[in-house]
């Protein structure tokens, strides 16, 4: 038997027909949509990406895909009631949320020098709290998104910790809604501080073991060091804000520039970087956990005891034990329930700084029981924004890298 | 706490930021469409470098209908303290268009988008001006004050209310005025028309309006 009658014969090309070496000597781009089911998209997001080889020659971002209108529904719940639908926007660090509106509530009532001192304390200690969360799931997607697979198992059970003291604080693991207009739904539980203490305890061994895993790896290097620069110039004039504008250079921090809840008694520093590529917010990112940290002990240390609601029943429920005893204040609460309270007329802006920057809510209220008009400052969408810029002329392959470096939320973005 | 007896202020056309307490959180600019682009190119050259977000709201019975509000951030330089204005650009319902500062500052881009999307206000010169967080099919603008809260109506099939849900309609034979009546209705919720002689099957000596 001959070799030619076991191999067929190529099939004769019909006349007409494009061979391979036309079309790569007329056109050799084309179009890969990434997402919005791909694993390495944190979530919902579609990158129509044109390729030339393995150069990216442009990139257009496609989001939406997770609205659900979150600033619709909260017009058209109480003022009391609004702050449950916003936790649900940055569903990574949903007090950073919340906080954020409840401050800018209490300054449209100018009722912001009523919250008590341990109300304040406990607000920046669970916000803290909820960055270090955060800043964990960014740390252990963001390292399988470049095969450490490890590292994820060592990040989120440092989280899973963080978790477990929101459960015990406000209820929930994810969404305690435990900071309310005036302060503090109940006070911190017995044993809260107790396991706040064997968090503090193993964060830094816990910390040293991630840094020798991922900080000098040379693999994790040469994915991310020179991959999508950014410019202090581009940060600034595409709005990039929290560790993605620090890490070029930019030393701007809400915490600093504006403090809100007595961020201003706390010793800690604003972290930069020169470089601006995806390494330096790497580093930006771990070092502000430390920092992060820093805060926590440092509340840990000063908390006061007191009260932990504004003592003004004009915006507060009564407390939960005078409702059996006293029918006025039975009917306060069945009114603070049933209709909520009212918000003299205004508008606000307030910010805080969340773990991806600053996060802003424009709040407008008409003096009815609802808010007129919440517009979020959504930080996520400003810095995910830039990816159509950096991703240019990039390899697809570090476009992961990129999105992971730039870590979005899309609840936040898509709201 | 407030009455309930006092009607909702909601429902009444007033500008909240007009009478406002006194918040210090931004220096605030009143501008119309035509003087936008000079306030903001002005206020850039002052050193508000960052535009930090472009937002809608909705005001309704107000005129102008609404505020397309800026939130620029002049950062902190050798020392001086970082500051923040606000920029109100008050538009009319009839012709909602404002002059788009994508070219000034390439952070309005998907906020623009975002403002088009949810309130219906265009913004001339924007170069990929197109729906963001709705589906691009979609109709109508979410986030102003005359959308329900749960969209728009959908188009639903008729259905018929529980009387005419009787069995008579699931193919038994029936006779009689009744059930010829609740025939007829049925044929008419559905859109049907009835032949005759199935009236006349039916032994019917209905009038044809169907009228008891």
């Amino acid at each position: 038997m001959s070799v030619e009658s076991i191999v067929p014969a190529p099939a004769p090309k019909p006349a007409g027909a494009l061979t391979m070496d036309v079309i790569e000597h007329t056109n050799n781009r084309m179009v890969l949509s990434m997402g919005p089911q791909h694993p390495s998209t944190h979530g919902v997001l579609q990158v129509m990406t044109e390729i030339e080889g393995e150069t990216v020659t442009h990139a257009e971002p496609e989001i939406g895909y997770l609205h659900t209108g979150i600033e619709k529904s909260a017009e058209n719940l109480f003022w009391t009631q609004a702050s449950t639908v916003i936790e649900r926007m940055d569903y990574l660090s949903p007090l950073s949320n919340a906080l954020c509106y409840i401050l800018g509530v209490e300054k449209l009532l100018g009722v912001t020098d009523l919250v008590p001192e341990r109300a304040r304390q406990v607000r920046v200690l669970l916000c803290e709290l909820s960055r270090l969360a955060s800043h964990c799931v960014w740390l252990g997607t963001g390292g399988i998104d470049l095969g450490a697979i490890s590292t994820f198992f060592y990040a989120f059970d440092m989280r899973e910790r963080i978790l477990d003291l929101n459960e015990l604080s406000g209820g929930a693991r994810m969404h305690p809604n435990y900071l309310r207009i005036g302060g503090l739904r109940d006070d911190l539980p017995a044993g809260f501080l107790e396991r706040l203490d064997t968090l503090i305890a193993m964060y830094k061994p816990r910390m040293t073991e991630l840094r020798n895993l991922l900080q000098n790896n040379p693999i994790l290097q040469d994915r991310m060091i020179d991959v999508g620069i950014i410019s202090p110039e581009d940060a600034i004039a595409w709005g990039v804000t929290g560790p993605c504008l620090r890490a070029t250079g930019v030393a701007y921090d809400v915490r600093k520039a504006f403090p809100y809840s007595g961020y201003e008694n706390y010793d800690f520093d604003v972290v930069t970087r020169t470089e601006g590529d995806a390494y330096a917010r790497f580093l930006v990112r771990l070092d502000e956990m430390d920092q992060s940290m820093r805060i926590v002990e440092q509340v840990r240390k000063n908390l006061v005891g007191g009260p932990i609601m504004a003592d003004d029943t004009k915006f507060t429920p009564p407390p939960k034990e005078t409702i059996a005893v006293s029918m006025e204040a039975l009917i306060h609460h069945f009114k603070y329930v049933s209709e909520s309270f009212r918000v003299p007329p205004g508008d606000v802006y307030q910010a805080v700084e969340g773990p991806r920057g600053e996060l802003g809510y424009y709040i407008v209220s008409n003096g009815d029981n609802r808010p007129w008009r919440v517009r979020t400052r959504p930080a996520s969408l400003y810095n995910l924004q830039i990816l159509k810029k950096i991703a240019v002329g990039e390899l697809i392959a570090d476009m992961v890298v990129m999105i992971g470096s730039l870590d979005p939320v899309f609840g936040e973005v898509d709201r | 706490m407030p009455s309930s007896q006092n009607p909702p202020v909601g429902s009444t056309a007033l500008d909240p930021t007009a009478i406002r307490p006194a918040i210090d959180d931004a220096r605030i600019i009143r501008t119309t469409p035509d003087a936008l682009r000079d306030e903001l190119v002005a206020l850039r050259r002052d050193g508000y470098t960052m535009l930090l977000d472009v937002g809608g709201v909705d005001y309704l019975a107000r005129e102008p209908r609404f505020d397309v509000v800026y939130h620029l951030l002049k950062l902190e330089l050798n020392g001086t303290q970082a500051q923040r204005v606000r920029v109100l650009c008050g538009v009319p319902g009839a012709d909602p268009v404002v002059p788009s500062v994508t070219d000034l500052w390439p952070s309005a881009d998907w906020a623009e988008r975002e403002v088009y999307d949810l309130f219906g206000v265009s913004f001339s010169g924007h170069p990929d001006l197109r729906r963001i967080q709705m589906p691009v099919e979609w109709e109508g603008h979410p986030l102003r004050k005359d959308y329900p809260l749960r969209g728009p109506a959908r188009e639903r099939t008729p259905r018929p209310s529980f009387a005419l849900k009787s069995n008579v309609a699931a193919g038994t034979p029936a006779a009689g005025k009744t059930a010829a009546a609740l025939q007829r209705q049925i044929a008419a919720a559905r859109g049907q028309v009835v032949p005759a002689e199935a009236d006349a099957a039916r032994g019917g000596q209905l009038p044809k309006d169907g009228s008891k």
